[in-house]
């Protein structure tokens, strides 16, 4: 008896490698965390807590710098605002000339991001903001400068964001120029992939690419970045363009969450 | 749990932490030093295989619960890297054992990691490495140096 002991000593280092070896592979086979949703919630919260603390400790003075830029910024907006609000009155005329379709009025939730991600290569977001506020799966998250990505998992009062440098994430995309539609993909470079163009196209660098609206996700008319670099491979159907993301990824401190009525419907 | 124990869970959680939260801070392009890994490193070596593979098995479980990537993904990475390093322990003189070490498991940690989750995919796996887990172990290494200086004699078993 006391040799089967010796030689499960011996061994008890491979068979406890074996083990979390096969515990890990049945996690990524069953991939739902719902057992473990106790543990996430627990860390979000943590999470949360040094994101509030190191808020706290922010000066007074920065506060008050940040507010009258804000301030600033405002006046000009609102200048911008009354613009706008002009040409949408005109805008909504010659649509109802054209017998235009109406779009769905956006809503937004602003969000602050508390934390990333650790993944190798690419990086979720997690933002302070849940299902209390009223976030769900698949809502778009957005910054004035563009497409961040879309939410993927939600806690009552934190959510974690894919976005678009995530080689899951797959946006459909119009050229705003040529109206051509393509795919923006993600293959572990600095850079975005638009695929599927076809090689007749004519496209130049610097042309935007925004959200081409047919994606049951993401909304139409968002940009998601400007053509860098177009090339063509003799043996492939396609052209081959990189992308210049809109959004800075690596800085990204404030974004919002968009809804529209269309949103709550979509479970991919 | 005895004295030292405590003193590895509380720099775990303070690197888990760490993280998740100040570490984009130190980004650089891409690039950050992994925390976790330096700590299990630590454990590891100064606890052996089993132990260290157990932390391993945990930490990265709780990492991958907040992560978009596969759920077990890390948990599989970093029992590989808590085991390595356990079972290199002891083979090397303290310093040069634990920058070899952390190098060695750290590598081991990203090809497993960029093996299985690009499975299938056009992906690279030799531009991966060469992108990103060369560059991110470096900074590991001298994040490493660095954490090894201050703490060293606090996590030294007495």
């Amino acid at each position: 008896m006391n040799k089967i002991f010796d030689l499960f000593g011996q061994r008890r280092t491979l068979l406890l490698l074996l083990l979390y070896i096969l515990l890990s592979f049945l996690f990524m086979a069953l991939n739902d965390p719902f057992v473990l949703r106790g543990f996430r919630l627990a860390i979000l919260q943590g999470i949360s807590w040094v994101y509030s603390a190191q808020h706290r400790l922010a000066s007074i003075r920065e506060m008050e710098q940040e507010n009258k830029m804000i301030r600033q910024q405002l006046l000009e907006l609102s200048l911008a605002n009354q613009k706008l609000q002009e040409s949408m009155l005109e805008n909504m005329r010659l649509r109802r000339l054209l017998k235009f379709k109406e779009e769905s009025n956006f809503q937004y939730i602003p969000a602050s991001v508390i934390g990333m991600g650790q993944e190798q290569t690419i990086r979720s977001l997690i933002l302070d903001v849940g299902s209390a506020d009223g976030v769900a799966k698949n809502q778009t998250v957005i910054t004035e400068q563009g497409l961040v990505g879309k939410i993927l998992i939600v806690e009552p009062h934190q959510s974690i964001v894919q976005i678009l440098m995530d080689r899951n994430s797959l946006v459909s995309a119009r050229l705003q120029k040529s109206r051509e539609i393509g795919v923006v993909g993600w293959s572990g470079n600095p850079w975005l992939d638009l695929n599927y163009i076809p090689r007749d196209v004519i496209i130049e660098p610097g042309e935007v690419v925004l959200t081409s609206g047919l994606s049951r996700v993401y909304p139409r008319g968002i940009k998601i970045g400007v053509v860098s670099e177009v090339s063509d491979v003799d043996y492939e159907l396609f052209k081959r363009i990189k992308l210049k993301p809109a959004v800075n990824f690596n800085s990204l401190e404030k974004v919002f969450v968009l809804f529209t009525p269309d949103t709550s419907l979509t479970s991919e | 749990m005895a004295k030292i124990e405590y003193r590895y869970f509380t720099f775990f959680v303070v690197a888990f932490i760490l993280q998740f939260t100040v570490i984009r801070f130190i980004e650089i392009v891409h690039w950050r030093p992994d925390l976790i890994l330096i700590v299990l490193v630590f454990f590891s070596l100064k606890k052996g295989p089993n132990w260290g593979m157990t932390a391993g098995f945990v930490s990265g479980l709780l990492q991958d619960l907040i992560s978009v990537e596969m759920l077990g993904l890390t948990a599989l990475t970093k029992t590989l890297a808590g085991f390595l390093a356990g079972v290199l322990s002891g083979k090397l003189t303290t310093r040069a054992e634990f920058f070899l070490v952390l190098l060695i498991s750290g590598f081991v940690h990203d090809l497993v990691y960029f093996f299985i989750s690009t499975l299938g995919e056009n992906f690279s796996l030799h531009s991966l490495l060469i992108f990103y887990t060369i560059p991110n172990l470096l900074y590991t290494v001298i994040i490493g140096a660095i954490m090894y200086y201050f703490f060293e004699p606090i996590l030294a078993e007495s």
